[in-house]
């Protein structure tokens, strides 16, 4: 009897289980963590646990781990990596530059941390993905305007940054007040690299050089040129998040006090937590991702979805679109979102209106051009993924039977037409009966 | 100087008039049929030029209509008029019935291209 009442049970648990895979979540779960030495992992715990606590599952592996893979069989194993090993020359196992680039291009998300004296591979993959560290192996960040203030005056490569991009969808809708401690070397962005973003930008007194040797030349990164973290959004909307910094992530800057140089407020803490928190729910699609469903058109007045339209037709058009919050799908709020009515070149460009609860929708008519068309939805915004529909349709031309038959402007020459009729039957009468003169 | 060239005017216009209205009255009643074609004619293009060319068919065909009307109108004029030399050979009933003929014609083309 109990087990049936257990059987029961669990048959009844059934549903919920299928409509937990069934649900469509884009968030990463399972990520592959590379260090250097295991010290990293409790150095920064911190970072960790509000990883984990977000539901992630961490695999921590050294990164010289002769039995790392990312895919088995031809299935990645990850969703996600994290490579905390900025002096690592080879991966163990079957990880090269090579691999973690397919890893990339096949969708998934990759956080990158450097640090000054980073090996060549892993400046060889930052480079991949658009990002240049300084060649100057011993270089560091310094700025001896911006520097924190710390107990031992140092050399002035503990930095205060606090040049954010300006962007909610990025780093969340609270602004960062604690300037973030960065400590480590910086970048330059590729400029032929259209992808990649500075998210934390150095300030303009900045520069890149070895604080412990005299500077003899210029430096060759300066001002706020200086990427001190970088994003990606690659084309299938894998995200890639490269800081200079390491220890930017440790418990130690996480729990530290900051007061810039030159500013009489001091923060109990250093926006480093929050910063990161934010940053990494962006890179492993906790926000920022869109899906759009329910593409509908139909002519105005009716709801079937015809196979065909005819020119000069008026439709409407309806999309709904959503945004992954972490947890659930909810409607996604803007004002710019457009369709396009396209044959070669936008015939028809409307921006759409919304009600709000995620429903896009317009309506026009249809150019009086016929051929075949699309509608199409290009969305592409800072930190969003990239919306891309199109749907195919044709529009025909009049039908013969479809013009109008008699047409009220026309009257007049009707009326001639018959008028001359009317007058060649007089004409003829008249005529005829006029002979005999 | 003036005076004189209005006067010459009225003195020319009385002339063509008492000139035309020696003509046969068949001929007379032609002229006329002529005229109302013609009249009719221009009526269309000035309500054309005023409404758009919109239904630009049913304006061609109207227009058409009346033109043709008007060139018919004045062959058979040519063909019966006694003086004319040239058609001496033929009969003015011939004449007529080509006229006839020709004007069905002209309708029949003229109706399908009106709608």
């Amino acid at each position: 009897m109990a087990k049936l009442v257990v059987f029961l049970t669990l048959i009844s648990l059934l549903p919920l289980l299928c409509n937990s895979f069934s649900d469509d979540k884009p968030s990463d779960r399972h990520i592959l963590v590379l260090l250097d030495d295991f010290a990293i992992k409790s150095s920064h715990s911190l970072f960790f646990k509000s990883l984990q606590s977000r539901g992630f599952d961490l695999d921590f592996k050294l990164a010289d781990d002769p039995k790392i893979s990312l895919q088995r069989y031809g299935q990645y194993l990850y969703d996600g990596l994290i490579l905390f090993c900025p002096t690592i020359e080879r991966f163990g196992g079957s990880i090269d530059a090579a691999s973690i680039l397919d890893f990339v291009d096949s969708g998934h998300d990759l956080i990158v941390a450097a640090d000054s004296n980073a090996s060549d591979l892993i400046r060889e993959i930052a480079t991949e993905c658009g990002v240049d560290f300084d060649e100057d192996p011993a270089a560091l960040v310094v700025d001896h305007t911006g520097y924190a203030i710390a107990a031992t005056e140092g050399d002035h490569t503990l930095i205060a940054a606090d040049g954010f991009i300006k962007s909610n969808v990025l780093l969340g809708s609270k602004k960062i007040e604690a300037p973030v401690l960065f400590r480590g070397i910086g970048h330059s962005l590729n400029p032929s690299n259209s992808l990649v973003l500075k998210v934390l930008s150095a300030s303009p007194s900045a520069y890149s050089a070895n604080p412990k040797s005299k500077l003899t030349s210029p430096p060759s990164l300066t001002g706020s040129s200086i990427s001190l973290v970088s994003v990606v959004q690659a084309r299938n909307n894998a995200r890639i998040l490269i800081s200079g910094s390491i220890s930017m992530f440790s418990n130690r800057f996480f729990r530290s006090g900051v007061q810039k140089a030159g500013s009489p407020t001091k923060h109990d803490k250093s926006g480093n937590e929050q910063f990161l928190t934010e940053l990494s729910k962006w890179v492993f699609h906790e926000r920022g991702h869109l899906k759009a469903v329910n593409v509908r058109h139909h002519k105005v007045g009716e709801v079937e979805e015809p196979a065909i339209y005819r020119i000069n037709d008026d439709l409407e058009y309806s999309v709904e679109i959503y945004e992954w919050s972490g947890t659930s799908w909810k409607p996604y709020v803007a004002d710019d979102v457009q369709v396009q009515f396209y044959m070669m070149s936008p015939y028809i460009l409307k921006t759409m209106s919304t009600d709000g609860k995620g429903h896009f929708f317009t309506s026009f008519k249809v150019p009086d051009v016929y051929g075949v068309f699309q509608f199409k939805v290009e969305y592409q915004r800072l930190g969003y993924t990239s919306l891309s529909l199109s749907k195919q349709i044709p529009v025909r031309p009049f039908r013969h039977n479809e013009y109008e038959r008699f047409i009220p402007a026309a009257y007049p020459y009707y009326g001639a037409a018959f008028s001359m009729m009317a007058g060649f039957f007089v004409f003829t009468a008249v005529h005829l009966y006029n002979k005999p003169t | 100087m003036a005076k004189s060239t209005s006067k010459d005017a009225q003195d020319l216009l009385r002339a063509l008039w008492s000139a035309y209205s020696a003509t046969p009255t068949n001929l007379k009643i032609i002229d006329l049929y002529v005229i109302f074609a013609v009249f009719t004619a221009l009526i269309q293009v000035v309500y054309m030029a005023l409404v758009g060319s919109f239904p630009f068919n049913s304006f061609l065909s109207g227009v058409l209509s009346c033109v043709g009307t008007a060139v018919l109108a004045v062959c058979l004029r040519i063909q019966v008029n006694k003086e004319n030399k040239e058609f001496k050979d033929l009969a003015p009933e011939r004449a007529f019935a080509d006229f006839v003929l020709c004007n069905l014609v002209l309708h029949l083309v003229i109706m399908n291209f009106l709608g």
